[in-house]
């Protein structure tokens, strides 16, 4: 029972049955006081009405007209069928009427009781009324109840009836409706068992109708392939960091251990200088992981606050214009207006930069790259565009992978652009490439600052 | 600058290296080192003992505050995070509010541009990420000692025959006007203030740039011969010297 108390099927169905069970109730108690208790209500009424006349008739006309008028009531045709009279002397003898002798001493008076009598020589189920006259003898007016005990039956027959089949009908709905729902939740636990299980690639079925499972479960296949997508992600990482971390290390442990067995000062000397020098890649590589870390993380928007990039692109690019002039590179800005936005300047610039990086390596010797800002409705935009050989579209979702470098024989960690990206995310920003034909054009959109 | 007619004269045939040791040695800096590691303060200490400092190391954040205002020292440096409940930022603070002006820069391990803002503001002078370089520590350590020197408002820097003007933000060399973007002049005027110390690539960016991240590329590199083209071709002698495996200086004497 408790088993079954824990399915919201069974719950539901229970909750449904209870609701059909109170509304048959509600209407046929509705049906009972307008049928059966306004036919008792209107014999008694007549009754009491005929009681108090034949009353009156006494006060005024004494015994004999009473008894007169009795027989006069029982031959008029009228009624025939339901009515009963009776009239005892004061002696408690019967005087007239078509009822069977009274022989209650005790009964109520002026008050509807319900009897077994002899109507006529027949068994009847009467409801009377007993009157007591000054003179010490007794009215009793009646009426079979024959006709409405048979109503009363169908009636009560009928709700029972009734009851009954809305009882099935809950009973049957809520194994059926246990049924469906089973059926439906079932297929959803089956898959998610089965991704807990390791198979990540399982997908929960849509069934053809447009129902609340099948959107639940569209909404949820959803999740899955993000999900997913960020476990490739991380396992690309894994694998990548991996290979990043460990071929360094294992160069400086070869060096090392040659130089250790060599025993030369000279080449102990080397090999100390060349590990310095890869642990510093190290420790870059390290520090830039950290910092997509920190801005996936979200710790580093507590302290934002109004950034003029006016100052950012400056900075930045004052940074790399010698680099430019070295490589016979054309860097060109152009800021409009004064663009602000709400973010961490440290991190905007380190965005740029990695752009701008990007921008110096691939874009290939006597390029044009152009630092632009914009300013949009709901946007202040930052974009950095060469005129290099760009991204390849299939390339350009995998650019912003972790260690992902499109060309290995560029130097890099392949972190630049997932940098960019964590930074852009952090700003609830989103970094845009796209083909400038020829060339990138790379687009930081960010929300404008509230200032503005 | 420490010394008689005597030293002046040595002062004059010396190597760069050779002439800072030597200066430093006159001067025999002191400098407290609070930090519980005890490997990485040796690594400090010996070091700063080559360089010619007199080190005194301490593990423990309670004497450590005590000893830092028991004496004067010339440079503290002390770990961020220290065992016990007093830590380095608290030291700094200590400091500062009993009215201790002893320069003092912070190592941590904590990366983040957060802590670096948090150990700056609560009284440190500089602040450097572990792992670092020893060149980058002694450089900083020597800007350090060399700013709480003087704190000078002169309008002019001057080394050799070169000159900068800065208010009006020209430089001269040998009397010749050497064409300079503003940001330039800035580097100029940051090299030209810590003269005759080694000054590092990420000291650069720091303060010309205003940039806390390291670049992938060579950016300082290529800004530096940039500059060294302007004010060092077709005169002698040159004044801005690459230090290998540390950074920059600005001397006359090289």
């Amino acid at each position: 029972m408790v088993r079954l108390w824990e399915s919201v099927a069974f719950r539901l169905a229970i909750f449904c049955g209870a609701l059909v069970m109170g509304s048959v109730t509600i209407f046929s108690a509705i049906f009972y006081f307008g049928t059966i208790r306004v036919l008792n209500q209107d014999v008694d009424r007549k009754i009491t009405s005929i009681s108090q006349l034949l009353s009156v008739k006494y006060g005024t006309q004494g015994l004999d007209a009473l008894h007169r008028e009795i027989d006069a009531i029982l031959n008029d045709k009228f009624d025939v069928d339901t009515e009963i009279y009776y009239l005892a002397g004061a002696d408690g003898r019967k005087v007239a009427g078509n009822m069977s002798d009274w022989k209650e001493l005790s009964s109520p008076l002026d008050q509807s009781i319900d009897r077994d009598v002899l109507r006529d020589g027949n068994p009847s189920s009467a409801r009377l009324l007993l009157h007591r006259l000054p003179n010490g003898g007794l009215v009793i007016v009646g009426r079979d109840m024959k006709d409405i005990n048979e109503i009363t039956y169908l009636v009560w027959r009928t709700i029972g009836i009734g009851c009954g089949v809305a009882l099935m009908l809950a009973v049957g709905g809520t194994i059926l409706f246990r049924y469906l729902l089973q059926r439906r939740v079932g297929a959803i636990r089956k898959t998610v068992e089965e991704i807990e299980a390791g198979r990540l690639d399982r997908r929960i079925p849509i069934s053809g109708v447009e129902d609340e499972f099948a959107r639940l479960g569209r909404e949820m296949n959803r999740m899955l392939d993000r999900i997913e997508h960020l476990m490739d992600g991380v396992r690309h990482v894994s694998n990548t960091i991996a290979h990043n971390l460990r071929t360094p290390l294992g160069r400086i442990r070869g060096h090392l251990d040659e130089a250790l067995r060599a025993a030369d000062s000279s080449q102990l000397a080397d090999a100390a200088e060349f590990s310095i020098e890869q642990i510093d890649g190290l420790i870059a590589v390290f520090d830039r992981l950290l910092q997509i870390a920190e801005s996936e993380s979200g710790i580093r928007r507590q302290p934002f606050k109004t950034v003029a990039l006016r100052e950012v692109v400056t900075n930045v690019v004052e940074l790399y214009d010698a680099i430019a002039e070295e490589k016979g590179i054309a860097l060109v800005t152009n800021i409009e207006g004064d663009p602000k936005t709400l973010g961490d300047k440290d991190l905007l610039a380190s965005a740029l930069a990695n752009l701008l990086d990007n921008a110096f390596k691939y874009g290939g010797r006597s390029v044009t790259i152009s630092v632009r800002t914009r300013q949009n409705t709901g946007t202040v935009s930052v974009v950095v565009q060469d005129n290099g050989p760009g991204i390849p579209p299939e390339e350009r979702p995998k650019v912003t992978q972790r260690f992902y470098r499109l060309d290995q024989n560029v130097p890099g960690t392949g972190l630049g652009l997932s940098i960019v990206d964590a930074i852009a995310q952090l700003h609830g920003a989103s970094l845009q490439l796209e083909d400038a034909s020829p060339g990138l054009l790379a687009r930081l959109d960010l929300p404008p600052s509230p200032s503005q | 600058m420490a010394g008689g007619p005597c030293i002046h004269h040595i002062y004059s045939q010396l190597q760069p290296l050779e002439h800072r040791i030597l200066r430093v040695i006159c001067m025999s800096m002191r400098c407290l080192i609070i930090e519980d590691e005890a490997d990485t303060a040796r690594f400090i200490r010996n070091g700063l003992k080559e360089a010619g400092y007199t080190v005194t190391w301490c593990s423990e954040s309670v004497e450590g505050l005590h000893l830092a205002m028991s004496e004067e020292w010339d440079i503290a440096i002390l770990d961020r995070m220290l065992p016990g409940k007093i830590d380095g930022l608290s030291i700094v603070k200590t400091l500062r509010e009993l009215g201790k002006t002893t320069p003092v820069l912070i190592l941590s391990a904590l990366a983040s541009l957060d802590e670096r803002v948090r150990g700056l503001r609560g009284g440190g002078d500089d602040y450097l990420t572990k792992p670092f370089a020893f060149s980058e520590l002694l450089a900083r350590v020597e800007a350090l000692i060399r700013r709480s020197g003087k704190r000078e408002d002169t309008t002019e820097l001057r080394i050799a025959d070169l000159r900068l003007d800065l208010r009006t933000r020209r430089a001269e060399r040998g009397g010749k006007l050497i064409s300079l973007q503003p940001r330039e002049f800035r580097l100029l005027e940051y090299l030209v203030r810590h003269q005759e110390q080694i000054v590092t690539r990420t000291m650069l960016l720091e303060s010309v740039w205003d940039y806390h991240f390291d670049p992938q590329t060579n950016v300082i590199d290529v800004q530096i011969s940039r500059l060294r083209s302007k004010i060092d071709k077709g005169f002698s002698p040159p004044l801005l010297h690459t230090i290998r495996g540390a950074g920059y200086m600005v001397s006359a004497h090289g």
